[in-house]
């Protein structure tokens, strides 16, 4: 991540983070104080890795850093744990504390922790305009002088506040308000503290870590200590988890959550009112137990559509018979056979049926580009208006059969837009188990953008019993290895608790910003696969090794799957991106080359591939060999035994 | 006014004691006999033992102690006034910890709190699974019956009506890692919530935090009816 933009920073440049609870506005903060995007959504766990970028403040270069969203720097899950370690091992200058001015409880909880850890901060209430429309008001003066810190208010999504936070950074302070624990605690934090490291925070804070038995921290603390200090630091917490009833970590929360109050008490002028208006009643309506299923449909309807109508149908006429079949290719033709007229096999290099232009380019910029484009803004006003985690409530049940629970339907829907990403999402799961199977569920079955534009744009030419067919399969396979998996897998399932956002008006502007770093993605990283893969194709072709592969994979191919010979090539370039492969059947449908039977199988043995290379590498990355290896290995062999059952079930 | 307070016939409160302990060391899994009963430091245990088993509570041989059908059952009614009592006045009435573990010792016996008196506590605090030290409480017929007569004071938020507003009494999770996380979204003793929905799954709201929980974790969260 570190890249161009950072490279103007010197060594002394000064370091701020910015940190506080997940979807309080910390990532459009930081968009507009560095001009640099970041994903910006209505849901609690959109950043998930740390962003840097450079703030230009009082005319000084600024290091700004983007964390994840926590509730505790005790951390609890993965995406929690990267930001303490920023906190833990990066020194950084100063800290911008983003808060939810609605939530001032569950902010102040971390207020607490970084003023123990001894860090200078800056308090920012942001979301002043919905405190303002549920009737909030706080006492930012008052907040200010107790905690000892300065404090500002914004309204970030409006620019308001930025002007504010920019001025203050610099006179953000170490409070010297510490809040103190109860005796027992204090004196073994005491005890302990003297035995720890020196980090750049304080060692007060890590001791009070430790009590509160954060296991994240176990790694770093072996790396600095003697075993024998570590059993002497076990020795004196077990002492104290003895004499209380409760779990020490509650203990401490509940302690600081009555401080918390304390302030909370002093400061808050007028609580919160009853809540209103249209979006208020969306955000009910669309998790009803029965209204929400149709809502639920509706939206389906919708984009279906909207993507699979207009943007797979539609658009793509427009582009591929109207722009690319009509004008570009013919004339590309004659031109190059005009420039290449000494050598057929630049020809068709370029314009032949492999060709980079007539078949990559066609493909994915006629064929998918619209389809994405399309998919992209449904999906960018999906995420903004808050209505995924909803989707997660109704969802929940279903994913408690795969082994999960409702928070893992936020990374799968993100993998409709793209499996990676998601993949690195799965960090937002609790437990190691549940990380596995949905890392496993997205590289089996969740087709992402391009393809499922693919899909629908082919189901939609096929007759209805498709759809529910792809849909059922494709749906059973997941349901199906989620459950066995769940069974199989040592470890448990984690509680679905989840925060739900107000439904926010999506914004114009961060739809059209989201949909074009998407697609700017999509032309940088995608399109020169598709270009590679046809490379590859054609030079198979050409030194006749093509029809060796295809000898060979006929009784895969040919006899069990029942499709033409050229299917082949499809797969081989799916195990490079499936969408890919799926264009190449669609292509061949289109064609007439595949029957309603083929078309369908084909379909869903190209669904159940793994995504794609980058999805590969990033289960190895974020999973380890291990599980790649093992996650790779199951899902091919499992996608062609599921076409061959399908062929066969539909031959009977 | 005339006092109908006379004296009823009691059982010496070192047997109660006794029948408490054991029951305590079988559920940390231990083997009872002698030698563990004599690290308590009792006076006079054998001749406590004695007593306890003449009256048919429990069965010596050798070194082994088990407890009779009728002690074991006894012992369970003990354990119960003490757990419940421990939550009554932990939870309801917030008094100190040494208070509560003081008053819960002077409850435990059968001459001091009835059945009906148990079971009317019991339902108040609406039947917990669990004492503040997050041992079971065992479960008497009320729990079964589950008799509407009495209004409970407290009760698991599951049985709570949506849309009103209450307080969160105290919460008796299964394992640690749910009470650490609840505690970071502001779930916690003292707290109002209020319940938005209960399916598909259960929506509350915590001070402007909307929160979708699993029904096993509501069912852990007991709340009393906002002032
Ligand atoms: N009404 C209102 N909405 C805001 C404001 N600031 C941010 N938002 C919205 O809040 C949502 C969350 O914003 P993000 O910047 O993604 O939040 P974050 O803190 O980075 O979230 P995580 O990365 O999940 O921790 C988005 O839908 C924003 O449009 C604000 O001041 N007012
Ligand atoms: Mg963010
Ligand atoms: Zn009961």
């Amino acid at each position: 991540m570190d890249d161009k933009q950072t490279e103007v920073l010197s060594d002394k440049s000064p370091k701020v983070a910015l940190v506080g609870n997940p979807n309080v506005g910390k990532s459009v903060i930081f968009g507009f104080l560095t001009g640099r995007y970041v994903t910006v959504s209505n849901y609690p766990g959109t950043t998930v890795e740390v962003t840097r970028g450079v703030a230009d403040i009082e005319g000084q270069k600024v290091a700004l850093i983007d964390t994840p969203g926590v509730n505790s720097l005790v951390p609890m899950s993965e995406d929690e744990q990267v930001t303490r370690n920023i906190l833990l091992h990066e020194k950084v200058d100063s800290i911008v504390q983003v808060a939810d001015a609605k939530n001032l409880r569950r902010a102040l909880l971390i207020s607490v922790q970084l003023i123990e850890m001894g860090l200078p901060f800056l308090l920012t209430l942001n979301m002043e305009d919905e405190a303002a429309s549920l009737g909030m008001e706080i006492d930012k003066n008052k907040l200010s002088e107790i905690l000892q810190l300065p404090v500002t208010g914004a309204i970030a999504i409006q620019k308001k506040g930025l002007k504010e936070i920019r001025k203050k950074i610099f006179s953000s302070k170490v409070s010297p308000n510490q809040m103190r624990y109860s005796p027992d605690i204090e004196a073994v934090a005491d005890k302990i503290e003297k035995l720890l490291p020196t980090a750049p925070i304080s060692r007060r804070s890590l001791a009070l870590m430790v009590l509160s038995g954060d296991k994240s921290l176990f790694d770093w603390l072996h790396a600095k200590l003697s075993d024998e200090v570590i059993r002497q630091i076990d020795h004196i917490r077990g002492e104290l988890s003895g004499k209380f009833h409760e779990p020490l970590a509650y203990v401490i929360n509940k302690q600081r959550m009555k401080w918390v109050e304390s302030i909370l008490e002093k400061v808050v002028i007028k609580e919160a009112g009853a809540r209103s208006g249209l979006l208020a009643w969306i955000g009910s309506v669309s998790m009803h137990p029965v209204w929400g299923l149709f809502f639920m449909l509706a939206v389906l309807v919708i984009v279906y559509y909207f993507v699979g109508y207009f943007g797979a149908q539609t658009a793509v006429g427009w582009l591929e018979n109207g722009l690319f079949n009509t004008y570009i290719n013919p004339w590309a033709k004659t031109f190059f056979a005009k420039i290449f007229y000494f050598s057929p096999f630049l020809q068709d290099i370029i314009v032949g049926p492999y060709g980079v232009l007539t078949m990559a380019l066609t493909y994915s910029l006629a064929i998918i580009f619209p389809i994405v484009i399309t998919f992209f803004i449904a999906f960018s006003i999906m995420e903004d208006s808050g209505y995924l985690p909803r989707l997660a409530i109704m969802l929940n049940r279903i994913f408690r059969m795969m082994g999960l629970n409702g928070k893992a339907v936020v990374p799968m829907v993100l993998g409709l837009g793209c499996d990676t990403m998601a993949t690195m999402t799965a960090r937002i799961m609790d437990t190691k188990k549940e990380r596995i199977i949905l890392t496993l569920l997205l590289a089996l079955g969740v087709p992402c953008s391009a393809q499922l534009g693919i899909v629908l744009g082919m189901l939609g030419a096929l007759p209805l019993w498709a759809t529910f067919l792809w849909f059922g399969v494709v749906g059973g396979a997941l349901v199906l290895v989620g459950f066995l998996a769940s069974q199989i897998m040592p470890g448990q399932r984690s509680d679905f608790m989840m925060e739900i956002p107000p439904i926010r008006k999506p914004t114009g502007l961060n739809i059209l910003t989201k949909t074009f770093a998407r697609l700017e993605w999509y032309l940088i990283e995608v399109v020169p696969l598709f270009v590679v893969g046809t490379l590859v194709l054609f030079f198979l072709d050409r030194f006749k090794v093509l029809p060796v592969i295809q000898r060979a994979a006929a009784p895969l191919v040919v006899n069990f799957l029942h499709l033409p010979v050229e299917a082949t090539e499809a797969f081989l370039i799916g195990f490079l991106r499936r969408d890919y492969g799926a264009t190449h059947f669609f292509d061949l449908f289109r064609e007439g080359k595949l029957d309603a039977i083929q078309a369908i199988v084909s379909l869903i043995v190209m669904t159940l591939f793994v995504p794609c290379l980058a999805n590969t590498l990033m289960i190895l990355k974020e999973r380890g060999l291990k599980t790649m290896i093992a996650i790779v290995g199951f899902i091919y062999p499992f996608a062609f035994l599921v076409g061959g059952i399908i062929n066969w079930g539909l031959r009977l | 006014m005339k006092s109908n307070c006379g004296q009823a016939p009691q059982r010496p409160h070192e047997m109660d004691e006794l029948l408490e302990h054991i029951w305590t060391f079988r559920e940390k899994g231990k083997e009872i006999n002698k030698a563990l009963l004599t690290e308590l430091g009792f006076e006079n245990l054998p001749k406590w033992l004695q007593s306890l088993e003449t009256e048919g509570l429990i069965k010596i041989q050798g070194e082994e102690i088990h407890y009779t059908k009728t002690g074991e059952e006894e012992a369970q009614d003990i354990i119960r006034r003490h757990r419940l009592a421990e939550r009554l006045f932990a939870d309801v009435f917030n008094t100190s910890e040494e208070t509560w573990e003081r008053q819960a010792c002077e409850l435990e016996h059968k001459s001091v709190l009835t059945e009906e008196a148990t079971n009317a506590v019991c339902a108040f605090l609406g039947h917990p699974p669990t004492c503040p030290h997050g041992r079971a409480i065992p479960r008497g017929d009320c729990c079964h019956e589950y008799s509407h007569d009495l209004k409970p004071f407290v009760t698991p938020l599951s049985e709570a009506k949506i849309a009103e507003h209450y307080r969160i009494v105290f919460i008796t999770p299964k394992h640690h890692m749910r009470l650490d996380r609840l505690a970071v979204l502001g779930v916690l003793p003292g707290s109002d919530i209020y319940i938005h929905q209960k399916k598909p799954s259960y929506v509350v709201r915590v001070g402007e935090t909307d929160i979708a929980l699993d029904p096993e974790i509501v069912r852990d969260i007991y709340v009393k009816k906002a002032a």
